[in-house]
């Protein structure tokens, strides 16, 4: 009975392709091992410095990795190395980088303990690369429960906060749930398909497994409401705007950009190479949820006081534009895709770093009211801002405008014209809540005026909510990340052409699409 | 090397703007209006590269595209970040950033006492760089977006001081009328793209030449509404409302934006799509008409009124109907050559009316100056200089740029005689009123401010509006309290005599038959033109110089009969005359005609609306309906959102159920 | 056995914990119902690993059932948290972040 196994003949493994996964479990388990030391130095300088190494060296062997239009399985096909897993890692290794720096004087870095808080980040991260690189189910799997557990307790983290709790909790319960719903209906496929590699459902959808297989079908609508939660698609979004304003603001901005991606990545390999044969039973139904999205999002994210909260109803409706881009299962559908989280997540750790920025200082935490009179008192804060804001709302000459008109051109190209009018008329929608902020900002009353008396100033500062620490530049980093992602959003919105580029060379990963 | 100067010529303003307005807090002193300058000299030393660059190579090849990247080139709009240098661009880069450049020298001293001393450069630079955005784009979207950029720079500079109420009004108006023509750009650009599928200047002009036979009727649309944005740019008659009142921006902003460069930009448009004009003659006829007509309406308007800056936008407005003329004609090079001439003299008349201006303390009424030629000997000889380069007297540039369009049009023939023999006619009345603005402020009994001057002191009174006569608060943003004059500014007087050296001499590059430097410059341009060549003989050209040399001798000769040899005659004149003098004075009433056929109906209409409309259907449909239905959705996406864990997992739930239900039914 | 009865005990199981998670409001209790729809997720895995005769399910199901473990070590913690605040075991006290 032994013998024989003895005789499986080892996969073989191609470690260079693996390496940007080494790299990070490596990071993560250093991280986690430098914790034990005590010190100042260690737990201030030390960690945070070992994890953007980790991050930074991840980041760098992905691209060592990167060539173009090479895709091949790896260790007996449980992961493709391909541009869409490639591309998708830089938006997560960047995220965790910016967490990381927005971390930095974090209530929850003290309450959790520095070690512990990055290792999760680290594991998280490997997770989602993991869930990118997926290529067969049990991956897909392991891929989304490694980046949802550490995600869990990240947002638990600030254990003596009750908000921070019940962010963790609900994140929890709604997750299992969704977890579970994704893993009963991935059973279904595999009872359906007789196969847990992609490849091999595709093939089998084409030829030995009927399109109107039952079994096949509820498997996909478990699957896709599994993934849906995740993405925070309507109506699979509600622990979406709670968890967002419960968790530690850092973890929120990681959770908004990185998870999402994640999320569409494997939207993008489920659905865009697995199941492509079956478009026809799935894009109706995405493009339903889309637009089901769209309208809760920008509703939603109309009357919210907290940023926070804002952020997250924007966001949810961010993920209904983004799906169009997965309904049309086309070439162009997947580069508009790939394109606006690589946009989306300049855009959103912008706000997000402005949001943390102010919340530490303010009197009002993340409520609109400690954004007010901010372009006068902190125009590096400001500036972001109202950056990000436009490019939200798709604002031309910034990135957000070419992503989302290039989101729009796909769906209209993949003969799904009705659901572009619905982003426009989305979007239009969302002129309200994103314009609010910027109003706020640049209009709120700042100076009080005086009434004019010789040799005394005529203007005076409102006392309350203004002190040194309002400064844009008393917490650098933060600052730092804010302009260089405003500073990105707008460069890639003047001149796309290196992003163009780079989803040019994703399109040609699914090798199941036509152009 | 051609298409790298011409980047660079776009790259000194932006990198100016940005400079300027990230450190506005920081630059200390004249250091901004200094930075701003560099940076357009910078842009003109550029140009000047081009320019050489572009003589090194074949006449044929004179024509650089260059891109620097390309936007999504889907939805089969191909539109890249290009520029198109060729013998047109580069002139008008070197007129705009040669003059522009002067004009911020002069600022540098000019607007020395500003409390926003930095933000108008931050602005002027910012024009800059999109004026130059607009002639060097080698594309239809590059040029709309120059376009708007410079009305955007043209508002901001208009209402610069923003607590004055007239600025900001005038401001508004402008911003509106010009719209009107963005949006007859725009349908023209859309009308040219699909028919010819192309939005480069190249593609459109070679795509139109098969899409359309002469006179088809689109062509002839497009080109229409190419002459409402043109018109709305460069204030021809009916859109010109609005350039007399953006007078009430700083003096500097009326030489470089109101006179020298913005609004040749219609100008500029006709010349660069003259393949279409030429494919649709109505259109450019109908152009020329209309500009014909502004030409001599606006020499009338300008002998009434006496607001020193608005006269001179009102001979603006004339002038640029000569362009007009000259490019609507076909005879590119002519209107092209009138366009340099002018802005050279009319940015010099602007800063010398900018220098009287604040010698007479921010007094803008010509019936209040007198006397000026003593008190300020420089002013006065440079403004001598422009005005007689206005009234087309010989030698200076003005007569032979003028001329060169008034003999185009004779040589053109039949109708068109009618157009050279109003061009004669108004520039008659261009030397009256021109002289009559000398002869007032400089001649006769030196005023109160001029004899403090003197005396060596300026005068210095408290800030009015020169239009209603409201005092204003100079520590808010109004001019500054300190008044500048060229006499005593170094900068200004260096800005100002150069000038006055190319108003002088700017026409010798136009002489007939000695020099047609400008012409065969122009020539791969318009090498495509049925025009190309066209031209009256020499005589031809002789003898109307010289009718033009009498018609200017005898203007200023009648302004000197009424206003120096006879001074009541113009007051008996205007007793004589009431009703006349008032309908030049009321500007042919142009104002009230549009308040009673535009204003006042659209406020009618308005008020309607909000009685009937507004609460009817807007409130109670749309109000009530979309933004009703939003609020509804809002409120139910808030009470489903009630924060019960377990109500999530429920809606959860039954969304998988749906899903599932909706898959399952497709199986059977 | 005909498969189909795996597969209806593991859809039964699945949908009594999902019930579960619904009307319970024990928080533990709610642990365990979610473990109930995972493991439902691992019998259909291993029966129709057993239908298809390849063990592709079966490693799955082991798979699973890893991840299971960790979510509970969560869950467990997050309700550790709970007690530390004092706040009540009840799911339900736990809405204050809502609209």
């Amino acid at each position: 009975m032994i013998l024989p196994l003895a005789d499986v003949p080892a996969p073989h493994i191609d470690y260079k392709g693996l390496s940007p996964l080494i790299a990070l479990v490596g990071g993560t388990v250093l991280v986690l091992m430098a914790a034990l030391l005590r010190g100042r130095f260690v737990q201030r300088s030390l960690l945070p410095l070992l994890t953007l190494g980790t991050l930074g060296a991840a980041m760098g062997l992905s691209i060592w990795v990167w060539s173009p239009g090479d895709h091949r399985p790896i260790v007996e096909s449980a992961l493709e190395v391909d541009a869409l897993a490639l591309s998708l890692s830089l938006v997560f290794y960047v995220a965790g980088i910016a967490t990381v720096l927005l971390a930095h004087r974090s209530a929850a870095l003290s309450d959790a303990g520095a070690g512990e808080y990055y290792t999760l980040l680290l594991s998280s991260v490997t997770g989602m690369v993991l869930l990118a690189e997926a290529a067969n189910l049990i991956t897909l799997f392991v891929g989304i429960e490694l980046l949802s557990i550490p995600l869990y307790v990240l947002c638990a983290s600030q254990v003596r906060r009750r908000a921070s709790l019940e962010a963790g909790l609900k994140y929890l319960v709604i997750g299992s749930v969704g977890s579970a719903t994704l893993l009963y209906g991935l059973a279904l496929i595999y009872g359906a398909a007789g196969t847990t590699s992609f490849a091999g459902i595709d093939r089998a959808l084409g030829d030995t497994v009927s399109l109107s297989d039952p079994l096949l079908l509820t498997g996909i609508a478990l699957a896709c409401a599994g993934l849906a939660f995740k993405a925070s698609v309507a109506p699979f979004h509600q622990w979406t705007p709670d968890v967002y304003q419960g968790a530690p603001t850092p973890v929120t901005a990681f959770m908004a950009v990185a998870t999402k991606a994640a999320a569409f990545a494997i939207f993008l390999r489920l659905f865009d190479s697995a199941l492509l044969s079956a478009q026809f039973q799935w894009a109706p139904a995405l493009a339903a949820l889309a637009t089901i999205t769209i309208v809760v999002g920008n509703v939603g994210a109309i009357a919210q006081d907290s940023l926070k909260r804002m952020l997250a109803w924007s966001g949810v409706a961010q993920a209904g534009y983004i799906l169009a881009g997965v309904v049309v299962g086309t070439q162009k559908g997947l580069e508009a895709t790939v394109f606006y989280l690589l946009v989306y997540l300049l855009m959103n750790v912008a706000a997000f770093a402005v949001v943390i920025a102010r919340e530490r200082v303010s009197e009002w935490g993340d409520g609109m009211r400690a954004l007010e009179g901010l372009g006068r008192a902190a125009p590096w804060l400001a500036w972001p801002m109202t950056i990000a804001m436009l490019a939200l709302a798709g604002f031309p000459a910034t990135a957000g405008f070419i992503g989302k008109f290039y989101l729009i051109d796909a769906a209209v190209d993949g003969d799904y014209a009705w659901l572009g009018v619905v982003i426009v008329a989305g979007s239009m929608i969302s002129l309200v809540y994103y314009l609010r902020v910027v109003a706020v900002m640049w209009m709120g009353p700042m100076e009080v005026r005086l009434p004019s008396l010789p040799g005394r100033p005529r203007t005076a500062k409102p006392v309350g909510g203004w002190s040194p620490e309002a400064d844009a530049w008393a917490q650098p980093e933060v600052t730092l990340v804010a302009v260089a992602c405003a500073a990105a959003t707008m460069f890639f919105g003047i001149w796309p052409n290196p992003l163009f580029d780079l989803v040019a060379d994703v399109g040609t990963s699914l090798a199941s699409l036509v152009g | 090397m051609t298409s790298t100067w011409g980047w660079l010529i776009l790259l000194f303003p932006l990198v100016g703007t940005v400079v300027i307005s990230l450190g506005y807090k920081v630059l200390p002193g004249r250091l901004a209006g200094w930075l701003g300058s560099a940076a357009i000299l910078g842009a003109f030393v550029c140009a000047i590269g081009a320019l050489l660059s572009i003589q090194d190579r074949t006449p044929e090849d004179r024509q650089v595209v260059s891109t620097l990247w390309t936007y999504a080139s889907t939805a089969k709009v191909d539109v890249g970040m290009t520029i198109l240098v060729d013998p047109l661009s580069v002139l008008m880069a070197l007129v705009v950033s040669g003059v522009s450049f002067l004009i911020h020298v002069y600022s540098v001293s000019y607007m020395g006492g500003d409390r926003g001393y930095a933000r108008y450069f931050a602005y002027l630079n910012f024009f800059v760089f999109s004026m130059l955005l607009l002639v060097m784009g080698g594309n239809l979207v590059l040029l709309i977006v120059g376009w708007a950029f410079v009305g955007a720079a043209s508002y901001l500079l208009i209402s610069f001081w923003y607590r004055r109420g007239t600025a900001t009004y005038a401001g508004l108006k402008a911003f509106v009328i010009n719209v009107v023509g963005d949006i007859g750009l725009v349908v023209a650009a859309f009308l040219l793209w699909s028919k010819t599928g192309a939005l480069d200047w190249t593609g459109v002009f070679r795509g139109s030449h098969e899409a359309f036979h002469t006179n088809d009727g689109v062509i002839v649309a497009a080109c229409l509404l190419l002459t409402v944005g043109a018109f709305a740019k460069s204030a021809q008659v009916p859109l010109h409302t609005w350039l007399p009142d953006a007078m009430e921006g700083p003096t500097p902003v009326s030489a470089l934006i109101h006179a020298a460069t913005m609004v040749t930009a219609g100008v500029y448009l006709i010349a660069r799509t003259h393949p279409l004009y030429e494919l649709a003659p109505t259109a450019a006829d109908i152009t020329a008409v209309l500009a014909t007509f502004t030409f001599v309406y606006a020499a009338t308007c300008a002998m009434a009124i006496t607001d020193l800056k608005r006269i001179i936008a009102y001979s603006t407005i004339s002038q640029i109907g000569y362009m007009v003329v000259g490019v609507a004609l076909f005879g590119y090079a002519n209107g092209l050559f009138h366009l340099m001439t002018h802005a050279f003299f009319k940015a010099l008349l602007f800063m010398g009316a900018g220098s009287i201006i604040a010698a007479m303390a921010g007094e803008q009424n010509i019936d209040r100056m007198g006397g000026l030629r003593r008190a300020m000997p420089f002013t006065y000889v440079t403004f001598m200089v422009g005005s007689l380069a206005l009234a087309g007297f010989p030698p200076f540039s003005g007569w032979l740029s003028k001329d060169s369009i008034v003999a185009f049009a004779f040589d053109r023939g039949g109708w068109y005689v009618a157009i050279g023999v109003a061009g004669y006619v108004a520039a008659l009345l261009t030397a009256f009123y021109t002289f009559r603005v000398v002869f007032r402020v400089f001649s006769g009994e030196p005023v109160e401010e001029a004899r403090l001057l003197e005396r060596g002191e300026l005068a210095h009174a408290a800030h009015r509006n020169p239009l209603t006569g409201e005092e204003e608060d100079t520590d808010v943003g109004f001019p500054g309290p300190e008044h500048h004059i060229a006499e005593r500014e170094l900068p200004m007087k260096f800005a100002m005599s150069l000038l006055a050296v190319l108003a002088f001499a700017g026409g010798t590059i136009g002489i007939p038959d000695v020099s047609d430097v400008l012409e065969r410059f122009l020539e791969p341009t318009f090498a495509d033109s049925a025009f190309q060549g066209v031209a009256p003989s020499d005589t031809a050209e002789w003898i109307g110089l010289a009718v033009g040399a009498a018609t200017a001798a005898a203007g200023i000769g009648a302004a000197w009969l009424v206003y120096l040899r006879r001074p009541g005659l113009s007051l008996e004149l205007a007793r004589r005359f009431p009703r006349t003098h008032r309908f030049l004075e009321r500007r042919w009433y142009f104002d009230e005609l549009y308040d009673l056929t535009v204003v006042r109906p659209l406020q009618a209409l308005a008020a309607f609306s909000r009685r009937a409309i507004e609460r009817g259907i807007v409130q109670g449909l749309l109000v009530g309906g979309a933004g009703g239905l939003v609020r509804g959705g809002m409120t139910i996406a808030r009470t489903i959102q009630n924060g019960y864990l377990r109500a999530y997992a429920l809606l959860l739930l039954t969304g998988l159920a749906g899903l599932g239900l909706y898959f399952l039914l497709q199986s059977s | 056995m005909n498969v189909v009865w795996f597969l209806c005990l593991s859809a039964v199981l699945f949908c009594i914990g999902g019930a579960g998670v619904l009307i319970r409001r024990n928080p533990l209790v709610v642990l365990l119902c979610l473990e109930l729809m995972l493991n439902a997720g691992n019998l259909a895995l291993v029966a129709f690993s057993r239908m298809h005769g390849n063990g592709d399910g079966q490693i799955f199901a082991l798979v699973v059932m890893v991840v299971a473990a960790c979510e509970v070590v969560v869950g467990l913690g997050v309700i550790v948290g709970m007690y530390r605040n004092r706040i009540a075991e009840d799911v339900d006290a736990m809405s204050e972040l809502r609209g």
